[in-house]
């Protein structure tokens, strides 16, 4: 029997994957265990290995390829064995009905034909909508009005072949281009850029696509407020080399700046709830835990895992999370639901000299801190200026639910926490 | 029951025996000293010209039916040709004393009775009377036809040969003929003569024949009516209520004398033993002697006797008899007139179910020889007279028969131009149809219009409370209120059927009427729902305004063949030349069950000839009825029980307390919206408006909901207008689905509006089950939760949207499967 390989469904909410690259080519021995290929998630990359051994018969689908979850994607068998039916396209052989058979009209609907009403289908064609790549709403997947409605207020209408050449980044659309038009094949010229030989055109793929996305869905649907402030750093800027000096023995060396300002971030929110907090359907879910998104700088692009229940961590335990978390995300072994469920996330750019700066919160969270670089500060002290070291704070917080001043109390509890990092270690 | 007359149990136990008078048979005796007394030669002499003339007529139409050719002349006749040859004589007799202004009514064998009908009133008749007619009646179009046929020496002379260029023109289908080809051999007729319609139903002419006796006694007109129906037509059931309802006591009881007693009308029985191939006497029937019948109808026995039909002069002493019984006002009368058909029933006929000799035997008897005999033994006239007058008959038909089958003189309709469509319905106002004032017997400012008038017009205060039901204007009485109005505007009006009178209709419409109205103007009738609606269509016939009512929509089919063949179909068949301003007020039950709930309007609306109105509020009842009693046509005017209790409270101004109409076949919009429609016929409106309430609420849809009041004639346009706009259309009634109007409207709709649907029309009906008791209502009508469900189902699917009963697509097929 040969044996299917599927696209494993990496985590709750993954739909699809890309496939990266095959380690394994079609005709080569394989052992169960060893790893086919290599996929990327919008969160992770993950190597799928095989679930057989045997020759590898065939790979439906090429590196590069978008790939549905739970679908076929390659073969093991013995030599010469037939696969036909596992093949993705084949797997799902119509039924033909004949007359007299009994007629169960969900299953009526074969994949290849489009069922519209008359007036969808007219205002598509006014419209210049292409709808034969759309799910309908209507009784039994029926495309109705509603469905174009949708694609009109999604904006620009286009024909697939167009959509496919722009999405190439060789294409652009043409300037003289009649407006309220489909855009088709004729509407497209090759991209000067592209045409240029400075410049080389990448397609956006995987976490950089998901990054992409979610920046700008966040500016576009929420309402983001900046406060700055700075904290003073001499409490843990001793902590710290106190700490690097420690008995190695203790495990608190590794501990960095990062590790302490995470602790007093995760001891601080608990007794502000609104800023710990998801705003979904108009509704605020308080989280009674600290789940703490991290942001890491990987070379894919920015990951952000989640330390769980980080309010109830110890400086040592978070300081280990924090770093193995990092790690994984770096050498891309990070599981998709890491990534997932935090209530706030702290955003380092203090070690590349960034004093403050306006972070970008990650939605449903509603606050976000941002964390620049130790400065010195003209303070009045006795009567006299004195230089202290101060750390940069910038937090971000969804105005749409929570106000300036409640974000600007949290601030300062925080800078308060921090200057006495000390203190709030004994509590 | 009137408290007038009282049931005393003392009387209704008494111990007695019934005795019943004498039927007298066939005791005419010939007298040829009195005979030549009572007619002179010349009179005596028409009967056999005129005997022999009819006899020629048919001759005619045998030689087409079994030959092609008569006297050379070839024509193939497609249609129907059922011949009285043999009948002569009791078709003349009955013609002798009759006058203009007597009707006659036939059956499907009736060519003889039109023809001596028709020559007796043409001796009757001045000339300028008869000019006057022939150049009036359908524009003169059979006489210039006529004219060019002979010169004619007198006017009596052209008038026959219209008469029977009229007859044969109609019987060819030619738009010269009577009835513009529309009638055919067996609905040939001529109102100017007193030839009134000839049904082609069994024994469908007794109640319509009632009907016109009832306009003749309530409109004071001269005359009496004669409804020659067969022999085997008494069986049926139509027949025995217009006897019943001719014979009502109330008529000396409780309408006034001076109207002059029942109505006049002759149940004359053309009784040739034959129904078609059965023998009523001695196989299909009991009676033994058919005269036998009136003994069960009133103590009169309907002055029945039998008569020697092959003796034309017996035949005309019986009918003269019977018509000073019926002008006494002592009617109702019944004639069984003993004949023979020497023909088959059709052309078709093999005779299989007689023997030869009996055929041979009547012939030997024929009457027509017989009278030649007995006017040369009384010296009345000679064998060469009678001769000279069968050559001149002879050379007329057949110039006439020429003519009439020629298609260049005697033309078909074009039917390309819409001819017979633009027949169905005379679509004209009539505020009364006599000059007349109206019988009432209360002046109209002191009838119950003073208490209803004085009621809320609207249902709910300002704040949108509902005022005290007592309080406030009901449907029921905005019916009231619209009968009222026409009632004291037109003195022909006339209503009646099952407690109409003191109970005020059986849903309390008319309370308040019996005051105002005399009783031969609203009265009860017996339960006999056949002789409701066929004697309204007689009344309407002979040019009076009827409403008669069915208590239960259900009882429709007790009166099937009156609405579906006679009240739709004879302004057609007379070609306009009859008019059909009826109402027929039918009630739509609920609660009641399997034989009492049912609403079927689709029956009606399907039937060609009938306008269907439905309203659903008191608005609409007034203005809609209002509408219909202004009319010329027949009206099938459905009400619902659920309604007749309820205030208006969707039009806003509440119902005007003046007279108002709504315009015919205009449905209203109740409710504007923009992503579904929904229309309904007859109260579905008020749950419509319920599931666009929660579609609002709940689903946050904007659903538009028209009230179709119509269901012929219809303007669709509205309801295409309203899918331009939503593109979703739900239909719903209380009707049964299956075979329901709605899937009309459904398949016109789709395609007068194809491009602008966004789904498929779903039509929402009741289940195709009996009606459930009126605890489990819920699982048969049509409610508000069905027409969400059925809306998501198959319309628009609503997020979340967990429906609470079966209705997607595949209950069609499920259902339609299972029969159910």
């Amino acid at each position: 029997m040969p044996q299917a390989i599927v696209m494993p469904k990496l985590g709750n909410t993954v739909e699809s994957a890309i496939i990266l690259t095959w380690h394994v080519g079609v005709g080569d021995p394989v052992e169960t265990g060893e790893t086919l290929c290599e996929i990327e998630t919008d969160k992770a990359t993950v190597e799928v290995e095989s679930s057989a051994s045997g020759i590898l018969l065939a790979r439906f689908f090429e590196a590069g390829d978008e790939v549905p979850v739970m679908q076929n994607i390659a073969i093991v068998g013995r030599e010469g064995e037939s696969f036909d039916l596992l093949s993705p396209v084949s797997a799902a052989p119509a039924e033909h009905v004949t007359p007299g058979e009994s007629y169960d009209h969900s299953d009526g609907k074969p994949d290849e034909e489009v069922f519209i009403s008359p007036r969808a289908r007219n205002l598509a064609a006014r419209k210049g909508i292409d709808y034969n790549e759309i799910e309908g709403t209507g009784p039994d997947g029926r495309i109705i009005e509603r469905d174009i409605r949708a694609l009109i207020d999604q904006g620009v209408k286009m024909s697939p072949v167009a959509k496919a050449m722009l999405e190439s980044g060789e294409y652009q659309i043409a300037d003289e281009r009649a407006v309220d038009k489909r855009i088709t094949k004729s509407d497209l010229t090759p991209s000067s850029p592209a045409a240029s030989p400075e410049l080389k055109a990448i397609p956006l793929t995987g976490v950089r696509r998901t990054i992409a996305k979610r920046m700008l869905e966040s500016l576009q649907t929420t309402a983001q407020l900046t406060l700055n402030a700075s904290a003073d750093a001499t409490s843990l800027q001793d902590f710290r080399a106190r700490l690097k000096s420690s008995d190695d023995a203790l495990g608190l060396r590794g501990v960095t700046i990062n590790d302490l300002l995470l602790f007093a971030v995760a001891r601080t929110l608990p007794a502000f709830p609104e800023l710990n907090a998801l705003y979904v359907n108009d509704r605020i879910l308080k989280h009674s835990r600290v789940h703490l998104g991290l942001a890491v700088d990987t070379p894919r692009g920015l990951l952000v895992p989640v330390i769980r229940g980080a309010d109830a961590l110890s400086l040592r335990a978070l300081s280990y999370e924090a770093k193995r978390l990092a790690d994984a995300c770096r050498s891309g072994d990070i599981m998709p639901d890491e990534l997932a469920g935090g209530s706030f996330t702290v955003t380092n750019l203090g070690g590349l000299g960034i004093e403050s700066f306006t972070p970008i919160l990650n939605p449903p969270q509603v606050g976000i801190l941002g964390i620049g670089s130790i400065n010195l500060k003209p303070v009045e002290r006795d009567g006299a200026v004195a230089h202290v070291a101060h750390i940069g704070l910038s937090l971000t917080v969804n105005h749409q639910v929570v106000d300036g001043a409640p974000a600007a109390r949290f601030l300062a509890q925080l800078c308060k926490n921090i200057a006495s990092i000390d203190l709030l270690l004994a509590l | 029951m009137p408290k007038s007359l009282t049931i005393d149990p003392h009387e209704a136990r008494q111990r007695s025996l019934l005795r019943a008078p004498d039927i007298p048979v066939n005791t005419y005796l010939s007298d040829p000293g009195a005979e030549a007394e009572r007619f002179s030669s010349a009179e005596l002499v028409n009967v056999y010209h005129d005997m022999r003339l009819i006899r020629e007529f048919e001759l005619v139409l045998d030689g087409f039916k079994k030959a092609g050719s008569y006297r050379g002349i070839q024509y193939n006749h497609l249609g129907p040709a059922h011949l009285s040859i043999g009948q002569e004589a009791a078709a003349v007799g009955q013609c002798i004393h009759l006058g203009p202004e007597d009707f006659i009514l036939g059956s499907h064998r009736s060519h003889g009775e039109i023809l001596a009908k028709g020559l007796s009133a043409i001796r009757a008749l001045e000339d300028d009377c008869l000019l006057d007619i022939m150049e009036n009646y359908m524009g003169g179009a059979a006489l210039r036809v006529v004219e060019s046929i002979d010169d004619f020496s007198d006017i009596e002379s052209l008038a026959q040969a219209y008469l029977i260029y009229g007859t044969y023109a109609e019987i060819f289908a030619r738009a010269t003929g009577f009835n513009r080809g529309m009638g055919g051999s067996m609905h040939t007729f001529f109102p100017p003569f007193g030839i009134m319609p000839n049904n082609a139903i069994v024994g469908g002419s007794a109640d319509i024949a009632l009907g016109m006796a009832l306009f003749k006694r309530i409109n004071r007109k001269r005359g009496i009516v004669i409804a020659n129906i067969g022999d085997s037509s008494v069986a049926s059931g139509p027949v025995w209520e217009a006897m019943n309802f001719a014979a009502m006591d109330q008529y000396h009881t409780l309408w006034d004398a001076d109207l002059g007693g029942a109505p006049p009308i002759l149940f004359n029985f053309m009784n040739n033993f034959y129904g078609m191939g059965g023998q009523p006497q001695g196989e299909t029937l009991g009676f033994g002697m058919l005269a036998r019948v009136g003994l069960g109808v009133n103590a009169a026995a309907m002055h029945s006797e039998r008569v020697d039909g092959y003796d034309p002069l017996a035949v005309a002493d019986a009918t003269r008899r019977k018509k000073e019984v019926l002008l006494a006002g002592q009617g109702p009368a019944m004639l069984d007139v003993i004949t023979y058909r020497y023909s088959g029933h059709s052309p078709s006929d093999a005779s299989s179910y007689r023997a030869k000799d009996e055929v041979e035997m009547w012939r030997e008897q024929d009457a027509i020889r017989g009278f030649g005999s007995y006017l040369c033994a009384n010296g009345h006239a000679d064998n060469s007279w009678l001769e000279s007058i069968e050559d001149a008959i002879v050379d007329k038909i057949t110039g006439i028969v020429a003519t009439a089958v020629d298609l260049d003189r005697s033309p078909r309709l074009h039917v390309a131009k819409d001819e017979i469509g633009t027949m169905m319905f005379s679509n004209e106002r009539a505020d009364a149809l006599d000059d007349r004032g109206p019988e009432v017997t209360q002046p109209r400012a002191e009838s119950r219009f003073e208490v209803t008038s004085s009621k809320h017009r609207f249902g709910l205060d300002e704040g949108g409370k509902p005022f005290p039901k007592l309080k406030t204007l009901t449907y029921a009485e905005a019916i009231f209120e619209a009968m009222l109005h026409r009632f004291y505007q037109d003195p022909t009006m006339i209503a009646f059927g099952e407690e109409n009178r003191d109970w005020g209709g059986a849903f309390g419409a008319y309370r308040g009427l019996t005051e105002a109205i005399p009783y031969h103007r609203l009265f009860n009738t017996p339960i006999s729902e056949a002789a409701i609606v066929g004697a309204a269509v007689g009344y309407a016939l002979a040019g009076g305004r009827a409403v008669p009512e069915l208590m239960y929509c259900d009882f429709m089919g007790r009166a099937g063949d009156e609405i579906f063949n006679q009240m739709a179909k004879w302004q057609a068949m007379s070609a306009n030349a009859l008019r059909m301003p009826l109402v027929l007020r039918v009630s739509v039950g609920m609660k009641y069950g399997a034989q009492h709930s049912q609403d079927w309007s689709s029956l009606v609306a399907h039937i060609p000839g009938l306008k269907v109105y439905f309203p659903a509020t008191a608005y609409d009842a007034k203005g809609m009825l209002n509408q219909a009693l202004r009319g010329t046509d027949p009206v099938v005017f459905f009400e619902s029980q659920r309604l007749y209790s309820q205030p208006e409270t969707l039009f806003a101004g509440g119902v005007p307390l003046e007279y108002y109409e709504i315009e015919e076949g205009e449905p209203y919009l109740h409710r504007p919206g923009s992503d579904i429609t929904i229309v309904t016929i007859g109260a579905a409106l008020y749950r419509a408006l319920e599931a666009a309430d929660r579609l609002r609420t709940e689903h946050g849809l904007s659903a538009e909901v028209i009230d179709a009041r119509f269901l012929n004639p219809l303007n669709y346009e509205p309801i295409v207008q309203s899918l331009r706009k939503t593109g979703k259309l739900l239909l719903a009634s209380d009707a049964s689905e299956r075979g329901s109007f709605l899937h009309t409207m459904a398949s016109n709709i789709s395609q007068l509006a194809f491009d602008f649907l966004d789904g498929p029309v779903a039509v929402l009906g009741a289940r195709n089950w009996i009606t459930p008791p009126a605890e489990l209502d819920e699982s048969f009508f049509p409610g508000a939760d069905w027409m969400i469900d059925i809306i998501h189902e198959r319309l628009l699917p609503l997020p979340g949207y967990q429906p609470r009963t079966r209705q997607g697509v595949a209950e069609i097929m499920t259902r339609n499967r299972a029969g159910i």
